[in-house]
């Protein structure tokens, strides 16, 4: 079987054999799932109502800044999720076990998604208060665009490569180095001095108490989101790789 | 979503802060629609194996072979593993 076999639906799949015990490693498994998914459609319900019914509406920005309680923690999460990806990928190469890499691929593969959900936010944002969908002068945009845009490449050149060892090793190379490089972005936009982009949190913040409360409530909840639906990914992900198991041993594929 | 429309202030003319939320959340849908599409074709692959594997038992039985009992044969004439607990 090729590394990236073609799913009939047209998506691309991953064949993460771990050489030895190939069972082991693909075999389904959804401890906490349940309680991970009711834990986040609650956390979601509380986070809603905290932004709606709760927080007070913010003098100069009005009801725009609630954008933020949304925007905000995809950002944080996604970006986080980059780095983790980047982690879940030295794990990878230090034990050569390949349930790392599928990890590392899920969680990197769900930070882009939330990514798009930052960019479109962002943007109704920028629309809403600068009067432009996009300022191409301000760097936090122009950085996390940059990010994305970096990890959008991650799949064409995982696919790109049939052998499978060599696809597990050089996306957790890319993983590694992508991963590395997001926090020194972070780090260089909060250093630059000409920024239009408000600062939620650290010392330019001055969010009052409830608002504090409301945008750390969201962050648990979309946190909670992410997790849940790495979960999700990663248990389908397992399972269709443990029917292809069966159905190659049986001699159907 | 309607409960969280009708909170919104009539005088702001916020319509974007709407607009963010319902991105957010048709994006969520489109992803939980396309995890839910995989898994229907997963439980059709599941399926089609399931009869498979009893047609194939159906037909070691009639040719006198006899039931495995856990374990079956392959194509590849290799004795399959027990299924995982």
């Amino acid at each position: 079987m090729n590394a990236s076999s073609r799913h009939p639906a047209g998506s691309t799949e991953i064949d993460h054999r771990p050489p030895g015990d190939g069972e082991r490693a693909s075999r389904p498994s959804v401890p906490g799932l349940r309680t991970l998914s009711i834990l986040t459609v609650a956390a979601m319900g509380i986070a809603l109502c905290l932004v709606f019914f709760y927080a007070p509406i913010e003098l100069e920005e009005g009801l725009l800044q609630k954008i933020f309680y949304l925007h905000v923690p995809l950002a944080i999460v996604s970006l986080c999720g980059f780095v983790l990806g980047g982690i879940m990928a030295i794990a990878h190469l230090r034990t050569r076990d390949r349930s790392w890499d599928l990890r590392s691929y899920v969680t990197i593969h769900m930070s882009l998604i939330f990514g798009v959900g930052v960019l479109l936010t962002g943007s109704i944002w920028a629309r809403g208060s600068w009067g432009h969908w996009w300022v191409w002068s301000e760097p936090t945009l122009v950085s996390y665009l940059i990010v994305f845009l970096l990890y959008a490449t991650y799949q064409p050149l995982r696919f790109a490569i049939e052998d499978p060892e060599r696809q597990a090793r050089y996306a957790s190379v890319f993983a590694i180095v992508a991963g590395a490089f997001v926090p020194l972005n972070f780090l260089a936009v909060r250093l630059s001095t000409s920024y239009l982009h408000p600062r939620v949190l650290g010392s330019a913040s001055n969010l009052p108490g409830s608002m504090r409360f409301t945008f750390l409530v969201s962050l648990v909840a979309i946190a909670l989101l992410f997790a849940t639906l790495c979960s999700y990914e990663l248990t389908a992900k397992r399972t269709r790789m443990l029917l292809r198991s069966r159905s190659r041993i049986l001699g159907y594929q | 979503m309607a409960i969280f429309a009708n909170a919104l202030p009539e005088n702001t003319g916020d319509g974007y802060v709407a607009a963010a939320y319902i991105v957010f959340f048709v994006l969520l849908m489109i992803y939980l629609a396309i995890m839910a599409l995989r898994l229907s074709h997963v439980q059709r692959d599941l399926r089609d194996l399931q009869a498979r594997t009893q047609e194939s038992a159906r037909a070691d039985e009639t040719t006198g072979r006899g039931a495995t009992g856990g374990a079956s044969q392959g194509h590849d004439g290799q004795t399959l593993e027990r299924e995982p607990a």
